[in-house]
């Protein structure tokens, strides 16, 4: 089966998903992994999916912008790859930056992480606090190759955080299996 | 003897309650034997209920010997009918199963317990657990009552990929 990357961004109110996936089950589509909230009022999805083979992202397109007019979502449909990738393995770690809102501090912060090999598996980002004194907040998984110390990268997220003036802490998040 | 499949959902047998074991006959021992077998086939695995190699009875393995988590270790312990005495110390941490696939997810579990059941001999048994070996007993004794740690993550957000995708 054929599968397909959909995004779906509009202002949230009740029955957005109902009306996306309500069309997307009546092409006989298949939702597999998909992530959906609400950022800043604006509901965002973004779905992974598998279609009858002989689908076309086009015409999913064409029947998602004609059917989900009236929420005014900003629609798109991309053809990918069915074979699923395999993400870098290793240990789990939990980081959570927060501090004064500034340009940066995601690209600095993912920039460090990046450099020392480690792998952004979820990252959730918000500004909280009122207008006056917003608060940015950043929390992530990210995966560790064998042979990275995590500490090591918890002591350079310190020193850049102490330059960012933001908060910083990272923990191991490793699931035990019973 | 004998190493057996541990059942993964939607195996209807892990949402069920399972059935008191009740005297400690020769059928029993059998499913003990079973259930340790079937853990030291997994490397990684720490503890089983009956339910997860399909069995409907009330009774688990565990072994935390050598986990880096553990403070109290009572070794391989096997426990018929095993009822929670006391439970304490709540605390969150993230656990997997065995039974399934792709996810992990935050619960919260008594740090400090007390169970009381009956072993192989069928004697009665009290043992005072904590920290990771208290955890595994809540995690074993849940799978008794239908439960999986999917039925105690706090929100959705407590819930994320395993490491290994399909």
């Amino acid at each position: 089966m054929p599968h397909f990357a959909v995004s779906a961004v509009g202002v949230d109110r009740p029955g957005i998903v109902a009306a996306v996936t309500g069309i997307l089950v009546g092409q006989g589509c298949n939702l597999e992994d998909t992530s959906m909230s609400i950022l800043r009022g604006h509901f965002a999805m973004m779905l992974l999916i598998a279609g009858p083979d002989g689908t076309k992202a086009e015409e999913l397109e064409a029947a998602l912008t004609a059917t989900a007019g009236d929420l005014d979502l900003v629609l798109t449909v991309r053809a990918i790859d069915d074979t699923v990738p395999v993400s870098l393995q290793g240990e789990t770690w939990t980081v959570s930056v927060y501090g004064a809102d500034r340009p940066g501090i995601v690209y600095e912060v993912t920039k460090l992480l990046a450099d020392a090999g480690a792998n952004v598996v979820d990252l959730t980002t918000r500004v909280i606090g009122g207008a006056d004194r917003p608060l940015y907040a950043m929390l992530l998984d990210v995966t560790l190759p064998p042979g990275v110390n995590g500490g090591d990268v918890r002591d350079r997220l310190d020193g850049l955080a102490g330059s960012l003036g933001v908060d910083c802490s990272m923990h191991p998040a490793d699931a035990d299996v019973l | 003897m004998a190493v057996r499949p541990v059942l993964s959902l939607p195996a209807p047998v892990l949402k069920q309650a399972a059935a008191s074991v009740g005297r400690i006959d020769d059928a029993a021992r059998a499913l003990a034997t079973d259930l340790i077998d079937t853990m030291r086939a997994s490397p990684a695995c720490v503890g089983l209920a009956a339910p997860q190699i399909g069995v409907s009875q009330r009774a688990f393995v565990i072994d935390v010997t050598g986990h880096k988590k553990a403070v109290s270790c009572h070794g391989e312990v096997v426990l018929f009918d095993p009822e929670v005495m006391l439970a304490h110390a709540p605390e969150v941490a993230r656990e997997g199963c065995m039974s399934v696939p792709d996810y992990t997810g935050d619960v919260v579990r008594a740090t400090r317990l007390v169970v009381r059941g009956f072993d192989v001999d069928g004697r009665d048994r009290v043992l005072h657990v904590d920290a990771f070996e208290a955890r595994a007993v809540q995690h074993e004794i849940d799978h008794l009552d239908g439960m999986l740690f999917l039925d105690r993550v706090s929100s959705h957000h407590s819930v994320f990929r395993r490491k290994t995708y399909r």
